[in-house]
């Protein structure tokens, strides 16, 4: 973290080691906080990318015996919380941390101590988390981490089923880590609706700060109610409540509800940011300003209120009433509306603009290319009936990973190559980018897609090994060949920041010819981001200033 | 940011913008609250659902909680908690205009009578415990009762301690006019408080039975 | 928790939020208290201690006035420059690529008709078909008839030749309505093709129906596989297109709404009549 040090601040510079940590520990400032949410992110990711390996390396051939089944049940649990909640999360609060505020042109989060604390809370919960694997039994056995899914269905989380202390600290540990979320989610709100410049209506937003208003309400809803239910498992488990326990009368079922209620939401929360950052991108990079404004607003928005309503698609091999589960099916295909006119508005962006396909525009048409395979798979599985028949199979896990891996972390990769300029003051090197682009796309395809295949073979998810005998070797062992692709992308990747913060190219102020008002500062920018707030007169306040014979306000 | 403005001047200017600012408190105030009524909405919800579930023969609601049958226990608290709000609200108006001894009588009100609930509610959960022996092993009408009303008064505990903290500064001499408007916060905080006591009232007392 | 005033007080420098490790200790304490859940109640003691500290000295930042720091201004200011060169526009409604959609189209009654009378010569051609190889005119409408009648699903071909009136009444009425059908499609679609619409109508259309019927036949009814000479099918499927083809081209064309405004689409104005108060 130390290494990413640019703080621009000639008086509190302290050249020792001590003096620099003391730096980002007591730090407030937003650009300092994005920059460490961001870092520890990318740290988990790496980690949970290594869990996954290990599973894939297990998976490759049938009747393996790498792994035993129970640190197999860890290994997913622990990958899919530490993606959702230890990657996903941090880095999409990491980059509204950094660019919302110079966005609206701001000098800080609306509470700038609320949000250190809501940092080290996520920090310490996903500490917390992974402590387990040293002290999951309390301090007296070996530990070992939870291995209940990163949805922990009752009732196999009770005491009866999982004893020592791996599910406690699951839920502990992101209990903790969600205080911080939601009260980061509160600061993005408060400093979107109250903190915007002179002249900065809602309708002249840039529309990464329209849907990254709508991600935080998000996540101040759908955050709260699984503390609660976590808190209600905390309690059947450590002091003997009833409430998902079934012998006792509760309800497994309820869980289930209470999860997804959160659960789904989530997934837009996850998903929205990605959407932000390519709503960004694309039309710097085709040098056009963004097709359909208003509608990207409205669909943002209709997606946010959709989302609250179509959990129960999770549910359907559940065995609730036919009614039940044909209304969760309608709202499931109603949130395709807006988000294929989300679509249709990035191609509309690109039709006719001058295209640029530097890194950032490549990850954002891979974005394209990957999250829509995946939301089409999401519409075969909102039909009940397919639903049924790969319900729980490596069909869905194809699936979420092109919405997820496809989806968001192709939009974090380009966000990154965006805006690491404007953090460091260097570029990314190009030729590096490309590599890790390529590699990164053709292995996440032969990873994921044959998944698709050997989930319509039958293949369940969350199986530490199968017979020979069932037809899926070939798929398999092409999805575990896929993964190595990904680890030499990524290891581009890393190679890439190392280069580039040590002897990468000066960046200079504005180095995409952007519009925003973040390129209006120098890279990295000062700690006061602005020496004067600026006053905005259209959505694209660069624009106006660098044409100034043809200025966007004359149009809007 | 000086050159930004020198060169907008320089073209042919457009209108002047309006600048438009809510308060940043407040906001995050609602929007906190907006967060706490998921957290309890949910609670509630569960009590809901497995109110009538519980196997016949253990506790049931209308057995310790009917309203009618005791009504100065709970019903009494209640009162002195939803009153607890007029109060803060008449010491937000004295401080704001400057009546700092009007303001400390009032809030010291809002504290008696909000700490009066916190007793009530002690006196209620020792009946219960101690004397009918509900406890939140018993059923899912105990898990759901004391979860739902023990983050209540955990709510109502926080709430207190800021009011008293509050209270220490006053007698320390350091509030003032120009602190309306954070203490004003505090008060919303408080109405949340009482107003998610009239949901749980309604829910557990009401409804329950 | 109060709003941080972000006002630039002195002209050297910009007020700023202090730094300060509350938070961090804070979080750290909180963090400790839930730990000691699943560790030992000391560590939340000690948990409650810290996050007490943490508070405390928070409060200490924000309670009687906000702590701030002045940042002084840095030396390197950024400039936005205007940029040399002038803006493309992109064009708009009466660009080339919109024409693509037809600015004109043919009526749908002229589809209909059409269809109408490339049905009346598909019917003469599979008519004498029907006549020249089983000696029975009645032989085609009853193929057709079969594919929905169950009893005559397994009727040979000396059957086929003979009077059905069911047969029949249900033959016509499937040839009438596929063919207006299949007319207004033609109708439809004609006027969007580029270049060589006979071809099409004529080759491509009639190939790729023949190939439909061909490849369902087998769910509707295998047995009429055998019944059934696909190069007469083809060659009444070409008198039809060239038929509906000649109908349809020969009637009048009226424009579309493609490049006429909103308002006047909605019929607020009136197309190519200068506004009032015009200066054109």
């Amino acid at each position: 973290m130390t290494a990413l040090d640019h703080s621009g601040n000639p008086l509190r510079a302290k050249a020792t080691f001590l003096g620099r940590m003391h730096e980002w520990v007591s730090t407030a400032d937003h650009k300092k906080l994005g920059v460490m949410y961001v870092t520890t992110g990318l740290l988990f990711f790496l980690i949970g990318g290594l869990e996954a390996t290990m599973m894939r390396w297990q998976l490759a051939v049938p009747d393996s015996s790498l792994l035993s089944p129970s640190d197999f049940n860890r290994l997913f649990t622990m990958h899919g919380t530490t993606m959702v909640f230890l990657v996903g999360m941090p880095i999409l609060l990491g980059v509204a941390n950094y660019i919302i505020p110079m966005q609206i042109g701001a000098r800080d989060l609306a509470f700038p101590r609320l949000n250190a604390f809501g940092f080290w809370l996520f920090l310490f919960g996903g500490l917390l988390l992974y402590f387990s694997y040293f002290g999951a039994q309390g301090l007296y056995g070996m530990g070992s981490s939870p291995d209940v899914g990163w949805f922990a269905y009752a009732p196999l989380t009770e005491r009866t089923y999982s004893r020592g202390h791996s599910t406690d600290y699951w839920i502990l540990g992101l209990l903790v880590s969600s205080f911080g979320s939601i009260a980061t989610g509160i600061n993005l709100i408060t400093t979107i609706l109250t903190m915007r410049c002179p002249g900065m209506t809602l309708m002249k937003m840039p529309v990464m700060v329209w849907v990254m208003l709508i991600d935080a309400i998000l996540i101040m809803i759908a955050m709260p109610p699984l503390a609660a239910a976590q808190v209600m498992l905390l309690f059947d488990r450590l002091m003997g409540a009833h409430f998902f326990d079934v012998q006792g009368g509760g309800s497994a079922i309820l869980w289930q509800n209470l999860f997804w209620f959160f659960g789904h939401p989530e997934v837009y929360i996850l998903i929205l940011p990605a959407f932000a950052y390519v709503s960004e991108i694309i039309p710097v990079f085709c040098r056009k300003v963004i097709f359909g404004y208003p509608l990207m607003v409205a669909a943002t928005v209709s997606i946010g209120f959709i989302s609250l309503g179509v959990w129960v698609h999770h549910l359907f091999a559940l065995g609730l009433s036919p009614m039940v589960n044909t209304i969760f099916m309608g709202s499931t295909m109603l949130i395709a509306i807006p988000t294929g006119l989300k679509m249709f508005n990035w191609v509309g962006t690109m039709i006719g603009g001058k295209i640029r396909f530097d890194t950032p525009m490549l990850f954002s048409t891979g974005f394209l290319a990957l999250f829509l395979i995946g939301g089409l798979t999401g519409v075969m599985l909102s039909v009940v009936p397919f639903d049924w028949q790969v319900s729980d199979s490596y069909f869905v896990v194809g699936h979420f990973h092109y919405v997820l891996f496809g989806g968001l972390v192709f939009a974090i990769f380009a966000a990154i190559y965006y805006w690491f300029p404007k953090v460091t003051g260097k570029m990314l090197s190009e030729t590096l980018g490309k590599w890790q682009f390529w590699l990164l796309f053709i292995g996440f395809n032969l990873t994921f897609g044959p998944m698709h295949v050997s989930g319509m073979l039958g293949m369940p998810r969350r199986i530490y090994t199968y017979h020979a005998d069932r037809g899926w070797e070939l798929w398999n062992m092409l999805s575990s060949i896929g993964v190595l692709v990904q680890i030499a992308g990524v290891t581009f990747f890393v190679w890439n920041v190392i280069q580039s913060l040590r002897k990468g190219k000066d960046a200079g102020a504005d180095p995409w010819d952007g519009w925003t008002l973040e390129w209006a500062t120098t890279s990295p920018p000062p700690e006061y981001n602005f020496e004067e707030i600026p006053k905005v007169y259209s959505c694209r306040p660069l624009w106006d200033l660098k044409h100034p014979e043809d200025p966007d306000w004359k149009y809007e | 940011m000086t050159t930004l403005k020198a060169q907008s001047m320089t073209v042919q200017a457009p209108p002047e913008p309006k600048s438009q600012l809510l308060n940043s408190g407040k906001c995050g105030m609602l929007c906190l609250i907006v967060s706490e009524i998921a957290f309890f909405g949910t609670l509630l919800a569960v009590y809901l659902f497995y109110i009538g579930k519980d196997p016949v023969g253990t506790i049931a609601p209308s057995d310790v909680l009917d309203v009618s049958v005791a009504p100065m226990k709970v019903v009494f608290n209640s009162i002195f908690l939803l009153t607890s709000s007029i109060w803060i609200t008449l010491a937000v108006r004295c401080l704001a205009r400057g009546n700092i001894m009007g303001f400390a009588l009032w809030w010291l009100l809002t504290i008696l009578f909000g700490a009066e609930f916190l007793v009530g509610t002690g006196m209620e959960w020792y009946g219960l415990i101690a004397v009918e022996g509900l406890t939140i092993r018993t059923n899912l009408f105990g898990s759901g009762f004391f979860t739902v009303v023990g983050f209540h008064a955990a709510h109502v505990t926080i709430g207190l301690f800021l009011l008293s903290l509050v209270f220490v500064l006053t007698c320390l001499g350091k509030m003032h006019k120009r602190h309306a408007e954070k203490v004003e916060l505090l008060s919303w905080y408080w109405h949340f408080v009482d107003g998610i006591w009239i949901a749980v009232f309604t829910i557990v007392y009401i409804l329950g039975n | 928790m109060a709003p941080d005033d972000h006002s630039n007080s002195k002209q050297q420098g910009i007020d700023l939020p202090a730094p300060t490790s509350a938070p961090f200790v804070c979080a750290f304490g909180v963090t400790l208290i839930f730990s000691g859940i699943v560790t030992n109640w000391a560590v939340s003691i000690l948990g409650f201690v810290l996050a007490l500290v943490g508070a405390i000295r928070w409060w200490h930042e924000v309670l009687p006035d906000n702590q701030k720091e002045c940042i002084p201004f840095q030396s390197e200011r950024p400039i936005v420059k205007p940029k040399v060169g002038g803006v493309a526009h992109l064009m708009t409604a009466d660009s080339p690529h919109r024409a693509r959609l037809p600015m004109e189209i043919h009526p749908y009654g002229a589809g209909i008709k059409g269809g109408i009378a490339g049905g009346i010569v598909m019917a003469i051609i599979a008519g004498t078909w029907g006549v020249v190889s089983h000696g029975s005119v009645w032989y085609p409408v009853n193929i057709l008839g079969s594919t929905i009648l169950p009893t005559m699903q397994g009727d040979d071909a000396a059957q086929l030749a003979q009077w059905h009136t069911a047969s029949f009444v249900f033959g016509i009425l499937i040839h009438a309505i596929m063919s207006s059908l299949v007319g207004l499609l033609y109708g439809i679609i004609l006027p969007m093709v580029p270049h060589f619409r006979l071809a099409f109508s004529a080759i491509a259309i009639p190939l790729m129906w023949t190939g439909l019927t061909w490849a369902s036949l087998e769910v509707i009814n295998p047995l009429l596989q055998n019944e059934i000479n696909w190069l007469v099918f083809i060659g009444s499927q070409v008198g039809f297109g060239i038929t509906c083809w000649f109908v349809v081209s020969r009637s009048e064309r009226i424009g579309t709404m493609q490049n006429w405004s909103m308002l006047e689409r909605i019929g607020v104005e009136s197309p190519n009549v200068p506004p009032i108060g015009g200066d054109e």
